[in-house]
């Protein structure tokens, strides 16, 4: 008992302390120059012995790694910056933090340096003023990317602008295990045939999941034959034409899916948990490569192989934008400049730490650095990007998407 | 009247009494269980009752650097530590006030400060974010340890109250006639009295804080993680090896605190403290 | 006579970190709820938020969801603990151990144990392994749906878990306080196991179990966690739907989430009014 009360009066300095510092020190030096109008080599140096408070989707460990370790320790030699990642659950949440604090009127001073994003999110930061923007030609490694690729310069159909900087390529993959499921449906028409072979095996995460609402948008775009007549701003005439369609094909699947459709997993990790337990045997993931990772990581069984769909699969680029009240921004460019580095680039590309496609355009690299990228081994669970690509299906405008989630929302799920 | 031989101090029960008594203790260690399990496993697929290999990844990465987990740990518990120091601080006295006194309007602050036991803290929480927002007390570990004083306080005030109830301040009077200043009264009349007391309050309070997820999630907005929003995270991410390992490390430290003081927790402590609710 | 400045000054920190923090939230949630945040910039008041929620049937779903499950997990917890209490005041061979695993439970945080159900009860945990085991089922499928169910049995199986160890603690501390003298002179005067129970000591612990079931009540009614984790998407627990709501990207869904938290609220200061009803009616003995 005395133990424990000596215990307690030793740490109220300790939390004394804490308490007084972690209150004073949120509140940093606002930047008083324009950022914009500084030279690289100043920027780097400002951004010496700053923090990145870089939220990103924490769901998949080998990222975390990826990004704890290498980007951090690169920053932390090479630059003097303190990598400080913040795992969430979705990247709304980040939004939402950044939103919280305009509506407050913390205008400097903000929780969060860096995002990982795309898609709907970046709008809502790009249309809400909450996305700092305009300094991306400064960055040395933008002479990487490649800006005339039209996949790279529009964030679902929304032009970048200079707000974000490309990370990441993505594109839709089904996965199965080759042992249990040997003849998997690789086209929309052939699940909606399969479920009704195979009760209780197959299902997707609600539409409020990224990767939930993306199954759901193949089945959109099966029944409007094509993304075509979807491309570009929102048509209700197309939507309201198109989208009974789709609700009838998914309420008709309803009865053969996991728990009769009753209820679906909240998230694409739920998803994931269900595969890996066998209790469902279709698995997939805007990022194929995750396929892989849990396999080694004794996640998936090694019997796990993937494929895209005949008519093609969705495939979009992801980014990382900085808010507009970021206390830390010469630290958050300099860490968005390494990120499209080559090296950076090359580590994530390499199956067993990510085996993620670059965002970089490789052609761009000297002819050595290409050769590397083309010298990786492939994990045989991953379908290859190259193969994923030659049938690329397009993002659609945020505000399609919206209105597809909502109507699965309603006419599917209640 | 009582004595031995009456129903109650037959020594050993019935079998019913004892099948329930077996159950009970199974029921009780039972969800713990495959969370320790799962902390070594490294596969273990369905319909395998035992894991079909095992592997200390999950600790390895537990201890990490780069995973976060030590760092949270560490978080966790100052937030815990300080939440139970203010309120010590604050619900003694208020403890004392409760105990000790009768006044008109007492029911009334009865209710006031237990009123957070029943209200739940996601009705509070969404309210207040943005004046800690505005006062910088958001994403920072102050403010997180504030806002546990919410549910904490209340506890500590319940306990306080009962230690009060039957606290007799007569030899604080005897300690003040014989010429003791107020803090020496304090420190060696009163303190040593109510130290058990206290010490269970803090113990009470420590867990309520221990234990808070929406209150940290809201105002620590994502820059404070504590171990029960890493565990959340992993529980719902799938990855039952790391959400093992963690979830014993978050459990651990309460059930050793029980292990130190067991000779001075009984079951009569425990339930006494309790005993004003 | 006790000094009133000194009564006030004793209880002022405690009640200001009560009105400051807890009324605050309340008042600031309420004030929100009807969009009035000068603050922020927002003044005009309106129903909006209310109007959209009481008119949304997820809404009455999850309410339906959550009283059902506060209801179900506090029955249950409260027949359980009397039981277990009844049973572990008397002495036997291990009773150390038993009441040091209840106190151990007590420790544990709802999370956890959450986590455990989930491993056990799942379509795919434990007890379905075990079923399989006994070729009582062929797939996972086909064990019953315990997560992420309608039922929300998992939900239940868990707030059960953890209630039971709190409301018995509380049961065995009241039952102490009182003399055993009651319960012999009831038996001596001729009343059997089941009347002494009945007569002399269910209405001597009443008001400890009443107390500990409205916390139990209130408690499962606003918990985030475990639902979270644990209940199926639609409908959604009623705290769940806050949260959502709250951190909807959508500005317009943020007074509907502090609607919500203002009717859990609501739902919860009947229960503190039913409890004080209640306990000045039983406790005055």
């Amino acid at each position: 008992m005395m133990r424990l009360l000596k215990l307690a009066r030793k740490h109220t300095a300790e939390i004394a302390v804490a308490g007084l510092l972690s209150v004073t020190l949120p509140i940093a030096p606002a930047q008083a120059e324009d950022i914009s109008a500084k030279s690289w080599d100043d920027i780097v140096v400002e951004a010496r012995g700053g923090t990145v408070n870089w939220f990103m989707w924490g769901g998949a460990d080998n990222i975390n790694q990826y990004v704890s370790s290498w980007i951090g320790d690169e920053l932390a030699v090479r630059y003097d910056i303190t990598l400080n990642r913040v795992g969430i659950n979705d990247t709304a949440e980040a939004v939402n933090i950044v939103l919280g604090e305009k509506q407050a009127g913390v205008d400097t001073g903000g929780a969060v340096d860096m995002i990982w994003i795309n898609g709907g999110n970046f709008r809502t930061m790009k249309q809400g003023g909450l996305v700092f923007c305009g300094y991306v030609d400064k960055l040395p490694n933008n002479v990487l990317i490649n800006w005339k690729d039209q996949s790279i310069a529009n964030d679902f159909g929304l032009a970048v602008d200079g707000c974000e900087v490309p990370w990441n390529r993505a594109q839709f993959a089904f996965a199965y295990d080759e042992s249990r499921t040997p003849n998997p449906p690789k086209s929309i028409a052939a699940l909606i045939d399969w479920v009704k072979t195979n009760p209780g095996e197959f299902t997707y995460p609600a539409a409020t999941d990224f990767n939930g609402s993306v199954f759901i948008r193949h089945v959109f775009y099966h029944a409007a034959g094509g993304p075509d007549q979807l491309l570009g701003d929102f048509d209700k005439t197309v939507f309201n034409a198109v989208a009974p369609k789709a609700w009838k094909i998914l309420n008709d699947m309803k009865p053969h899916l996991w728990r009769e459709g009753s209820t679906y997993p909240t998230s694409i990790t739920n998803l994931q948990q269900l595969f890996s337990n066998q209790e469902v045997a279709l698995y997939f993931n805007y990022d194929p490569a995750i396929f892989g990772i849990n396999v080694e990581k004794g996640v998936f069984p090694t019997s796990t192989r993937s494929y895209g769909l005949e008519d093609g699969t969705i495939g979009n680029t992801n980014y990382v934008a900085i808010p507009y009240n970021s206390p830390n921004k010469a630290a958050a460019m300099v860490t968005a400049n390494l990120l499209a580095s080559f090296k950076a680039q090359y580590e994530k590309a390499k199956p067993d730490v990510w085996g993620a496609a670059p965002a970089i355009d490789v052609a761009k690299l000297p002819a050595g650095q290409q050769g590397q990228f083309e010298a990786l081994p492939r994990n045989i669970s991953v379908v290859s990007p190259q193969e994923l690509a030659k049938k690329a299906l397009p993002e659609l405008h945020p505000d399609w998407i919206k209105a597809i989630e909502k109507g699965w929302q309603e006419n599917v799920a209640e | 009247m009582s004595g031995q031989g009456t129903f109650e101090n037959r020594k050993g029960l019935s079998g019913i009494a004892w099948l329930s008594l077996a159950l009970l203790i199974t029921w009780l260690i039972l969800p713990l269980l495959p969370l320790a399990l799962w902390s070594v496993s490294r596969s273990w697929y369905f319909p395998d009752i035992l894991p079909s290999d095992y592997g200390l990844q999950a600790w390895t990465y537990v201890f990490s650097d780069t995973a976060g987990v030590l760092k949270a740990l560490l978080q966790t518990t100052i937030i815990a530590l300080g939440t139970t120091v203010l309120a010590a601080l604050i619900g003694v006295p208020a403890g004392r006030a409760l105990g000790l006194y009768q006044f008109k309007g007492k029911a009334f602050f009865e209710i006031l400060i237990l009123a957070p036991i029943i209200v739940p803290g996601i009705a509070v929480v969404l309210g207040i974010h943005v004046v800690f927002l505005k006062t910088g007390l958001a994403n920072n570990l102050a403010g997180v340890m504030i806002v546990h004083l919410i549910p904490a306080l209340p506890y500590m005030v319940l306990v306080m109250a009962g230690v009060f109830a039957n606290y007799n301040p007569l030899a604080e009077g005897q300690a003040r006639s014989l010429g003791a200043n107020p803090a020496q009264v304090f420190w060696y009349v009163t303190l040593p009295a109510i130290l058990p007391g206290l010490l269970m309050g803090c113990f009470f309070t420590f867990l309520v804080s221990w234990s808070q997820y929406i209150l940290t999630l809201v105002i620590g907005g994502g820059r404070v993680v504590t171990l029960p929003l890493l565990l959340f995270n992993f529980a719902s991410a799938g990855r039952n090896d790391i959400t093992g390992a963690i979830g014993i490390l978050y459990v651990l430290p309460g059930i050793i605190v029980l292990l130190l003081a067991a000779r001075h927790l009984s079951g009569r402590t425990a339930a006494g403290s309790l005993r004003q609710i | 006579m006790p000094d009133r400045w000194r009564i006030a000054l004793l209880l002022a920190p405690a009640v200001l970190v009560i009105a400051g923090l807890f009324m605050g939230g309340l008042v600031l949630g309420f004030a929100r709820s009807l969009n009035y945040m000068p603050l922020i910039g927002l003044n005009d008041v309106n129903l909006e938020a209310y109007v959209a929620i009481l008119s949304s049937s997820g809404f009455y779903r999850s309410l339906l969801l959550s009283t059902y499950i506060s209801f179900i997990s506090t029955a249950i917890s409260c027949v359980l603990a009397v039981g277990a209490a009844l049973i572990l005041r008397r002495t036997f061979i291990g009773k150390p151990i038993v009441n040091f695993l209840f106190q151990v439970n007590l420790t544990v945080p709802h999370l956890v144990g959450a986590i455990g159900i989930l491993y056990l009860f799942s379509q795919s945990g434990f007890f379905a392994r075990l079923a399989y085991e006994f070729d009582l089922i062929a797939r996972p499928a086909d064990f019953p749906a315990m997560v992420f169910d309608p039922l929300a049995i998992g939900i239940i199986l868990q707030y059960v878990w953890k209630e039971v160890p709190f409301i018995g603690i509380i049961l065995l501390a009241n039952m102490q306080t009182f003399s055993k003298d009651y319960e012999a002179a009831a038996r001596s005067l001729g009343a059997g196991r089941w009347q002494s129970f009945r007569f002399v000591l269910l209405p001597l612990i009443l008001p400890g179990l009443l107390s500990a079931s409205m916390i139990v009540f209130a408690f499962t009614f606003g918990a985030y966690e475990i639902p979270a984790l644990l209940g199926q998407n639609f409908p959604s627990a009623l705290p769940v739907l806050a949260y959502d709501k709250f951190t909807d990207v959508d500005l317009a869904a943020r007074p509907e989430a502090m609607a919500l938290a203002m009717i859990i609220t609501a739902a919860s200061a009947l229960m503190v009014y039913g409890y004080v009803r209640l306990a000045r009616r039983h406790v005055r003995s």
